[in-house]
């Protein structure tokens, strides 16, 4: 599904941020990208997402080269990757179907679709009963489930999150994190980005630790240090 | 149709439209001002153009023969102004009927009878049909064996000729700067909501819409400035239309004034939604590319 070879990312200013990454991540695998803040891993996931472009190195998800793919090819990508992000990023002044039906609308989808899908998305994150509530009247996990609701709308088959957690308490914590197994469970190959320990050793998945740009350890069940550490997690 | 999609689209617009409501005024107004100014010189324009062919179709080009040019000549020379695209008409006049045209232009001032030779040669009055072709035409035929002189109203013609193609540039730059100040505010406007709606457009790149969708909303809402900015200076200028022009037709009677109205609205309108339009393109491109 995913696939990074000899990736390096260096920013203009000259910080290296990603150096030499190999890393191959299966259909339908759960992972979590770990990592103090700035080892690289909100950055590994833009490579993945095309908001960023390596250095060196090449970047495949879904058989498709990301980092040559053509600018007006690079939404076509994005349809299939769903992303969550540690603020949510929810738009304030629409409601919480709007918000999800927003991901459908804006790729020109048919309101039949709109009308079949946005329900759906809402019935598996558990948010369909507040639909019309808008994201202030809502909990930090309901903001974040919103957030995912809009981010798998699209039936996409990776999702990315980046730090999904972040600010959310430890009882909204393990509402997200059940939430991204099930659907990780239906299919959806997921990469969670995290530095929250807990979450990481709890799950006993996949762990990738970034340090200084580099892989430090990848372990198939493993805990957020590998014996120590910091944990991210990718959701795909 | 999927009216779904219309609503939605449309909502956007006018969310966007009215988030910088003072901005859009200025907006629209500076497209209105521009718009009159244009209208106005348009109008203007036309009435100059049908005031200058007006006279410029009657000016003949008078082609005086050789005295003495045989039956013969008179008939070859007619055949080669007839062949001529430029003239329009080509008139014989002899000697004879000049001076009957002569006697009536001075009337009783002068008695013709008093001559004892016809001091008149034989002569064709040429009209052209395009007053531009005057002075070269002239030239021309002044060339042709049998031909003594031709003659024209020089001066006129060619001062009118050089004040319409003057006024026509000074009207081209002036519209041309209000067109570009125009199009610097919508932009600046637009920019100012494309900037408000950096989140939904981070959005909308995110979830994989096309920048060409992402684009959309806003060029809408730029030719919709245009649009009403259009309007609202027809609006003013019809006023000025039923107000103003009696008035100065009145005070102007040689003057005919006439333009063909409904396709200068028709220009002004297109101008104003071309600026909107074209101007948000540009503004909206700018920040997709960053």
């Amino acid at each position: 599904m995913i696939s990074l070879r000899g990736v390096s990312l260096t920013y203009a200013n000259g910080v290296r941020a990603l150096d030499d990454i190999d890393l191959e991540i299966a259909k339908g695998a759960f992972v979590f990208l770990v990592g103090h803040s700035g080892t690289g891993k909100s950055s590994l996931l833009k490579l993945l997402y095309r908001e960023m472009t390596p250095s060196a190195g090449n970047v495949f998800v879904d058989g498709i080269r990301v980092d040559t793919l053509k600018r007006r090819k690079v939404a076509q990508l994005r349809r299939n990757i769903g992303v969550v992000f540690q603020d949510f990023k929810l738009l304030a002044h629409k409601t919480v179907w709007e918000n999800v039906a927003f991901a459908l609308q804006v790729t020109g989808a048919r309101t039949k679709d709109v009308m079949r899908q946005v329900p759906r998305a809402l019935d598996m994150v558990g948010l369909a009963h507040k639909s019309r509530m808008f994201p202030s009247e809502l909990s930090g996990g309901e903001q974040q489930r919103c957030a995912i609701a809009r981010a798998l709308v699209n039936n996409p088959k990776l999702l990315l999150c980046d730090e999904p957690t972040g600010n959310l308490d430890p009882s909204n914590t393990t509402e997200i994190m059940e939430l991204l197994q099930r659907i990780n469970l239906k299919g959806t190959t997921v990469r969670v980005a995290t530095h929250n320990q807990a979450v990481v050793d709890r799950m006993r998945r996949r762990v990738v630790r970034l340090e200084d740009g580099r892989i430090l350890h990848d372990d198939e069940r493993g805990f957020y240090f590998g014996g120590l550490g910091q944990t991210q997690v990718l959701s795909g | 149709m999927d009216w779904g999609k219309l609503k939605f689209f449309l909502g956007e617009v006018f969310t966007n439209f009215t988030r910088n409501a003072a901005m859009q005024v200025t907006a629209i107004g500076t497209v209105a001002v521009t718009i009159v100014m244009l209208g106005s010189f348009l109008y203007v324009r036309d009435t100059i153009a049908s005031v200058g062919s007006g006279l410029l179709s009657k000016i003949e080009i008078a082609v005086y023969l050789t005295d003495g040019t045989g039956a013969a000549k008179v008939t070859a020379i007619a055949a080669k102004l007839a062949a001529d695209p430029r003239v329009a008409s080509a008139e014989f006049v002899p000697k004879r009927e000049g001076l009957r045209r002569l006697q009536q232009v001075v009337g009783s001032d002068f008695d013709t009878s008093l001559l004892t030779t016809n001091p008149l040669p034989d002569a064709f009055r040429v009209r052209v049909r395009r007053p531009a072709d005057v002075p070269g035409l002239a030239a021309h035929i002044a060339t042709w064996a049998g031909v003594a002189k031709t003659d024209y109203a020089a001066d006129t013609v060619d001062k009118l000729l050089r004040v319409v193609d003057v006024l026509a540039r000074i009207g081209l730059v002036m519209i041309g700067l209000l067109v570009f100040t125009a199009a610097i505010i919508i932009a600046n406007t637009i920019r100012l909501t494309v900037f408000a709606r950096r989140r939904e457009i981070a959005i909308m790149q995110l979830v994989g819409a096309t920048n060409m969708y992402i684009r959309m909303p806003f060029i809408a809402e730029g030719m919709l400035a245009g649009v009403l900015g259009a309007t609202l200076a027809l609006g003013v200028l019809y006023l000025a239309r039923i107000e103003v022009i009696p008035k100065l037709a009145q005070m102007l009677a040689f003057v005919p004034f006439q333009a063909n109205e409904g396709l200068l609205a028709l220009e002004c309108l297109a101008v104003g939604a071309a600026v909107g339009m074209v101007s948000a393109w540009l503004s909206v491109g700018r920040y997709l590319r960053a």
